[in-house]
């Protein structure tokens, strides 16, 4: 097990390389400098030229790279070229808030998806199973900006139930705890729908698949044979051996509704990672984006490795199909 | 390009003075009553409140007008003569008869937010920090033009110039007067990265100073309680709300989530005046969209060719269908409601017969009969650029595109990402690019129209005119801003024949505000400026 968690490690931090330096080298290709650079014509040439070298800038691409990698190691981002905020702050600030909204979303998606799958495996071919299929695929079909509009319409302007936007009420700061916490859960829940629905579908249709495929394994046709009642029958030989599979899509789902949280977060106001990376996109704020995507690349990695070490203690054999792959 | 607008510099009404009489008033015995806050909604957040370091965005710059004060403030009067200069934290100036020389008095009830009182120190100071090239504000070359600055006295200080020019007080005054005894002991090679600092120790000497801010989310401003006027004290606070979701953000306007909400489309606008809780404010925005055209490139070489471009498109079929006839149709650089504005001239008009009859005058015919005119075997086909997240645009393009085949010219519209498209663009890798201009108060075209700035300047065209140069070189070499009429009229009727740019609409600025709201409006120099007059009807 050691051996297997060692491998993960490296092979964590070998992509999280990687990423860094695509993303890196991505960025300095893109058309265009920071937004700092201002693209006023009232700005001179030479002044622009001012502005790039108090950026740091002016330097080679080379050096700023190795500049780059080193501080990053020390756990230094550099300072916000459109803030001028230490970069690590502005991720701190932000990453609770696309935590806390990728996680809501992750229970909803698997709360809510597992057991829509469950249901239509059980009843495969029939209405229910058409019906949980056919509303699987509507949800999954819509983009999570879209979904978030229709919602925001729907329960926050026509009928308003929730609020709209924001992380809480203005007034909430002098409220008790549990008002407080009713106050967030309250402007987390649109956005959590937003992101969670279009997951709750992949996964519904994903778990009625590994459902109905540990259903036709030899162990549970030999559990029909020794006359196990259906409830038994589908909780130990069904649903219990497609945990594995579930919790490694738990791992991916990780990255996509980090991924997701950016437009989400547009939409209803969040100041989470996602508007941060957004913000910075517009702007080309070099040292924002860079530490937005080795945060994110981080968690998905580290998600990966903790589902994996899920799957491994719960299917040992994966640990050996691995070291055979 | 639609961020690349003018700087608008001032922001206040004429004549506000208000008496001073809580100037010494310390913080602690505000007022305790508190109005509920107004709530505007914005797409952006600030994005500092040190000017200087911050990047240039309308939103930011309109924001700090409300928590610092210039030296003087310009009025958005500008329609009929070139703009005057209201007294801000200078209650009077003196320019010398050799306009060499600047004088300005500081009032005597200035007050910084925190009780110091604002004096001669803290100007030295901010042009100090202006002009540090470790500060790099990119603004700093409008500093040049001083050659020294004398502080005579608490209270006076002198400017004294290299040479005198027709907008040395826009020079002088550019940029706000900076809290030297709160920010004066941050080294300047600190600066990029000292928000927090600025923000700790922030004080302010507008009519405003910041309660809260919560990054991402929203920000607060309180009245300053030392402030003193020029203009009328604010009677609440206001809340700035982020959203930066524009879909979203105009259904949260029409629930009533928000009292203001500035930059809305023409769409919007629509929804809005339909809507009985808010009223519409609109105001000139001194800038114009235009095609412009790759000079560098064949057919666009030819002025003919470019004037029958012109003649082709039908501008006002675009204000009416895209703007709702909320724009007017565009003749030059300089727009219709600023006094430097040729009287005489008028757009070209939409004349598709004359554009054919001139193209095939040029050569063009359609030989093929693919509906597509050709010059020696090429057709005439090109690719109209604009960038992506500007709807308007991109629908324009559109529009343009089956304007053009009317007379042959196969025009492809190409969506590009703002910063890509302004690389291509300054790279001279493009056909002709849909884009806007903003202007300020200066009216110096120079850096799009001189022939000295096709190399590596703003005139990424490639226009070159011998006259054209002479009108901009005389507009900068004019003694005062009423003379710089004269070559600014020659340049418009240059430009008029030559369509370098094909001029299409000046756009509005609109914004929606509460019904009941009095004393809110809109200029092209600020959104917000009226905030601190805003008054809530009396309740019965």
């Amino acid at each position: 097990m050691t051996a297997f968690v060692a491998r993960r490690v490296v092979a964590g931090l070998l992509l999280l390389w990687l990423v860094l330096t695509a993303t890196f080298a991505l960025l300095h290709l893109l058309p265009g400098g920071p937004g700092a650079l201002s693209e006023d014509p009232r700005v001179p040439a030479s002044q622009r030229l001012r502005v790039r070298a108090a950026l740091g800038l002016d330097r080679p691409l080379a050096e700023r790279y190795v500049r780059y990698l080193a501080a990053t190691a020390r756990g230094d981002w550099g300072i916000s070229f459109a803030r001028q905020r230490p970069v690590a702050e502005l991720v701190a600030e932000a990453a609770p808030h696309t935590v806390t909204l990728a996680g809501a979303a992750l229970g909803l998606e698997f709360l809510l998806g597992v057991p829509l799958g469950a249901l239509a495996a059980r009843r495969a071919g029939r209405a229910l199973d058409h019906a949980v299929r056919a509303l699987a695929l509507a949800l999954w079909s819509m983009p999570a900006f879209w979904l978030g509009l229709a919602l925001l319409l729907a329960l926050a302007v026509e009928w308003p139930l929730l609020p709209a936007g924001g992380i809480a009420s203005p007034a909430a700061a002098s409220w008790p705890v549990l008002a407080r916490l009713g106050d967030a859960l309250a402007h987390l829940a649109l956005p959590a729908l937003a992101l969670g629905l279009p997951a709750a579908a992949a996964t519904a249709r994903f778990a009625r698949a590994v459902l109905l495929e540990s259903a036709s394994e030899p162990f549970a046709l030999a559990g029909r044979a020794r006359g196990l009642r259906p409830t038994a029958l589908f909780l130990r030989h069904t649903l219990r051996p497609a945990g594995a599979p579930l919790v490694e899509l738990a791992g991916l789902s990780t990255a996509g509704l980090l991924s997701g949280s950016l437009t989400v977060e547009v939409v209803f106001s969040r100041p989470g990672l996602g508007r941060l990376a957004y913000d910075a996109l517009e702007s080309r704020d070099y040292p924002v984006l860079l530490a937005v995507t080795a945060a994110v690349a981080a968690a998905v990695v580290l998600a990966g490795l903790a589902a994996d070490l899920a799957q491994a203690a719960l299917d040992p054999r994966s640990r050996t199909r691995e070291r055979h792959d | 390009m639609s961020r690349c607008t003018g700087r608008p510099r001032r922001w206040i009404a004429a004549g506000l003075v208000l008496a001073a009489a809580c100037g010494e008033r310390p913080v602690a015995e505000l007022p305790a009553a508190r109005l509920r806050p107004w709530v505007v909604a914005t797409a952006v957040d600030l994005a500092g409140v040190n000017e200087l370091v911050a990047p240039n965005v309308r939103f930011t710059a309109e924001v700090l007008d409300l928590l610092f004060l210039g030296l003087v403030e310009e009025q958005p009067d500008f329609a009929e003569h070139p703009p005057s200069f209201a007294p801000a934290l200078a209650e009077r100036w003196e320019v010398s008869a050799d306009g060499r020389a600047m004088t300005f008095h500081l009032r005597a009830d200035a007050r910084w937010s925190d009780g110091h009182p604002v004096t001669a120190r803290d100007v030295e100071f901010s042009l100090r920090a202006q002009r540090a090239a470790e500060v790099a504000w990119p603004y700093a070359d409008s500093k040049r033009v001083v050659a020294a600055l004398e502080v005579l006295d608490e209270r006076t200080v002198r400017f004294l110039l290299e040479a005198p020019g027709p907008y040395r007080l826009v020079d002088v005054n550019d940029g706000h007067v900076l809290p030297a005894h709160a920010w004066g002991d941050i080294p300047f090679a600190e600066w990029r990265g000292a928000a927090n600092r600025f923000r700790e120790r922030l004080a302010t000497s507008g009519p405003y100073r910041l309660a809260a801010w919560q990054p991402g989310l929203e920000l607060e401003l309180e009245p300053n309680p030392t402030y003193a006027g020029p203009g009328p004290a604010p009677d609440r606070s206001v809340i700035f709300r982020v959203t930066p979701d524009p879909a979203a953000l105009v259904e949260r306007l029409l629930a009533g989530e928000f009292d203001f909400a500035d930059g809305l489309s023409p769409l919007d606008a629509e929804r809005v005046t339909r809507a009985a809780r808010l009223r519409l404010l609109a105001s000139a925005a001194r800038q114009y969209d235009c095609i412009a055209w790759n000079l560098r490139r064949p057919p666009f070489d030819d002025p003919e060719i470019r004037r029958a471009l012109t003649l082709a498109i039908d501008r006002q079929q675009l204000v009416d269908a895209l703007w709702r006839g909320r724009a007017r149709v565009a003749a030059g650089p300089v727009p219709s409601d600023v006094w430097a504005r040729d009287p005489e001239l008028a757009p070209w008009p939409y004349a598709p017969a004359e554009a054919r009859a001139i193209l095939a005058r040029r050569g063009f015919a359609d030989r093929d009969g693919d509906g597509i005119v050709e010059r020696q075997g090429r057709p005439f086909a090109f690719e109209l650029t604009t960038n992506s997240t500007n709807r308007l645009r991109a629908d324009a393009a559109v529009l343009i595109q089956e304007q053009l085949l009317r007379v042959g010219v196969r025009a492809t519209p190409r969506l590009l990402e703002i910063n890509t498209l302004t690389e291509l663009n300054l790279a001279g890798e493009f056909d002709a690019t849909l884009m806007g201009w903003g202007i300020d108060t200066t009216l110096d075209f120079r850096p799009y129209f001189h022939s000295h700035e096709a190399a590596e300047g703003w005139n990424f065209i490639g226009y070159a005119s011998a006259e054209v140069d002479r009108a901009l070189d005389d507009a900068r070499a004019a003694p005062t801003a009423l003379a710089t009429r004269e070559p600014l009229v020659r340049l418009q009727r240059l430009l008029h024949v030559e369509q370098p740019y094909t001029f299409l609409w000046e756009p509005p600025r609109l914004a929606a505000v509460r019904a009941d709201i009095a004393g809110a409006e809109i200029t092209p120099l600020s959104a917000f400026a009226s905030l601190p007059r805003w008054r809530a009807p009396a309740r019965p």
